[in-house]
């Protein structure tokens, strides 16, 4: 248990959202996160800001949002493992007595219209410019994108395990069929397997349809201690534990880069702070930029043992109806792409119970990832609608 | 040549000098760490094993096994797009270090992890270009010619 808990959440309009700059969907989360709460802008004492694709939003959002005294105020970054580490900074910021009140809040504007999604990591930041020096040996070689990276990690997967694509499409018609649920998600149509098949490779062994969605907008949570969170405006979201773990790919023999994740470590710290097993967990809400994404972290989080996540996801496991509900609002795959507040904003909702039609069955633990960089960032948070166990 | 072997132009840096006269020569060099004997790639500053900082560069032998590949169909930025669909990979050098370089001479269908894998020094950029693209290092499946 760590004494805070989510009091509030605030999403603008997330997807093809265009004219608008990322500081402004960043200010305008934030205070759609504190009316939620029921707290006054003045009212927060500590920011924490996290910029996506195209880092635009700073400390500077403090300015924006003419905010007065703050005991913390900083910009976050472990690329997709963001999230969680912004919420337990301000768990500890707030256990520590430096803040009572903490908005975390994520904001990116990488789409463009009539550019295609893809175009948004690949493009070179700053320019086109002539590839040089060793770096560009490295792009000429061709591993030029998260797409391209995290194929090479599925393939190594499959060679080692024998996982294959049509176990990667598991999840991702998993996803879309929670995706139905939610009046938010971008692809809302039903997907089969060979639907997935059937979409085009971007770098084999990944289809169109292991990728996930690329989206302009912002989504804030804030933090305060559980004590407070119950005397305002919305049932307090219990932070129950929390987790990271980084591991910076390492190219030398015996890396198991690719194979085995950071969730390897984080997880295990998460669930032991909050005082659970995998086996307590009602709700996954895990970090997919790619369908194996998923698959690698329910192996590391231990859901089942290294290199059977493709016959665990097999079986409709992760759908609605299945035995473990995972990505409840179609994640990034579906949904929308907010890095790691994609799936913490999902997990608020279903602790809250207001997940409508795809509201799970059972919400009383729910297990939260960020993954980061080229499998080499992770966090996790264990939220419950709880404030401990004897009450769940 | 096949698309999958078009390199865009790469232009060497002060950093990257004796890794493109070697390529020129055809040798492929890399990084050792005395203190450790870890043998590491040319974009290695520290060796992981101990920390040091203090590598001397090593000439490989230009032979390793492969350890993953991908077929890339959707170029990740346009200066790629004359080399859709190439093969890119993590290579594993028989001394140690793993690169991440083209793969030439194949397809990606007939790959698997563990494939003996050669060195290619393989121009960069059209050939008229002044001035010229460096020679790049690639690899491709020992059988391949």
């Amino acid at each position: 248990m760590t004494g805070a808990a989510i009091a509030g959440l605030g999403m603008t309009e997330l997807g093809k959202v265009y004219g608008r700059s990322s500081a402004d969907l960043a200010a305008e989360a934030v205070r759609l996160a504190a009316a939620d709460a029921g707290l006054e802008l003045s009212e927060l004492d500590g920011v924490l800001v996290s910029s996506g694709i195209k880092q635009d939003v700073g400390v500077n959002l403090a300015s924006v949002l003419a905010l007065g005294e703050l005991g913390l105020l900083a910009q976050v970054n472990a690329f997709g493992a963001t999230a969680g580490v912004m919420v337990a900074q301000a768990a500890q910021a707030i256990a520590a007595g430096a803040a009572t009140a903490v908005a975390c809040v994520f904001a990116d504007t990488p789409l463009r219209p009539q550019r295609p999604a893809g175009s948004a990591w690949g493009a070179p930041r700053g320019g086109a410019s002539q590839p040089r020096g060793l770096s560009g040996w490295g792009l000429a070689s061709g591993a030029a994108s998260p797409n391209i990276l995290y194929a090479l990690c599925a393939r190594r997967h499959m060679e080692r395990y024998g996982t294959t694509s049509a176990q990667l499409a598991e999840v991702a018609v998993a996803q879309r069929a929670w995706a139905a649920g939610n009046p938010l998600a971008a692809m809302r149509e039903p997907l089969t397997t060979e639907g997935h098949q059937a979409s085009r490779w971007i770098a084999e062994p990944l289809h169109l349809l292991d990728c996930c969605l690329v989206s302009n907008g912002a989504i804030a949570v804030v933090v305060t201690s559980a004590g407070r969170a119950k005397g305002l405006r919305r049932p307090p979201v219990h932070v129950w534990g929390y987790g990271q773990a980084h591991a910076p790919r390492q190219l030398q023999a015996g890396s198991a880069w690719g194979l085995v994740t950071p969730a390897v470590r984080s997880g295990p710290q998460a669930m032991a702070m909050a005082g659970i097993g995998v086996d307590d967990v009602d709700i996954c809400e895990l970090y997919d930029c790619y369908t194996y994404t998923v698959l690698v972290t329910l192996e590391d989080y231990g859901f089942c043992a290294k290199g059977e996540g493709g016959a665990f996801v097999g079986g409709g496991r992760l759908a609605p109806g299945g035995k473990l509900a995972c990505n409840t609002g179609g994640g990034q795959l579906s949904a929308y792409y907010m890095w790691g507040m994609t799936p913490l904003s999902e997990a608020v909702i279903q602790a809250r119970g207001d997940g409508g039609d795809r509201q799970a069955p059972r919400n009383d633990v729910i297990l939260v990832s960020g993954n980061g960089g080229i499998l080499e960032h992770h966090s996790t948070l264990v939220l419950s609608p709880h404030p401990g166990r004897a009450a769940a | 040549m096949t698309p999958g072997e078009f390199f865009p132009a790469v232009q060497r840096d002060e950093a990257s000098a004796a890794f493109f006269d070697a390529a020129a020569r055809g040798e492929l060099l890399v990084w050792r760490c005395p203190r450790s004997g870890d043998v590491l790639g040319p974009q290695v500053r520290t060796c992981p094993s101990c920390g040091s900082a203090s590598l001397e560069p090593v000439l490989a032998s230009g032979r390793g096994t492969l350890v993953s590949w991908a077929v890339v169909h959707q170029a990740p930025v346009p200066t790629l797009a004359p080399a859709v669909p190439y093969v890119t990979g993590v290579v594993e050098l028989d001394e140690g270090a793993w690169l991440m370089v083209r793969l030439v001479g194949c397809e990606g269908h007939e790959l698997a992890a563990g494939t003996p894998v050669s060195v290619r020094f393989l121009p960069s950029g059209p050939p008229q270009d002044q001035p010229p693209g460096e020679v790049l290092v690639a690899f491709a499946p020992a059988a391949a010619r």
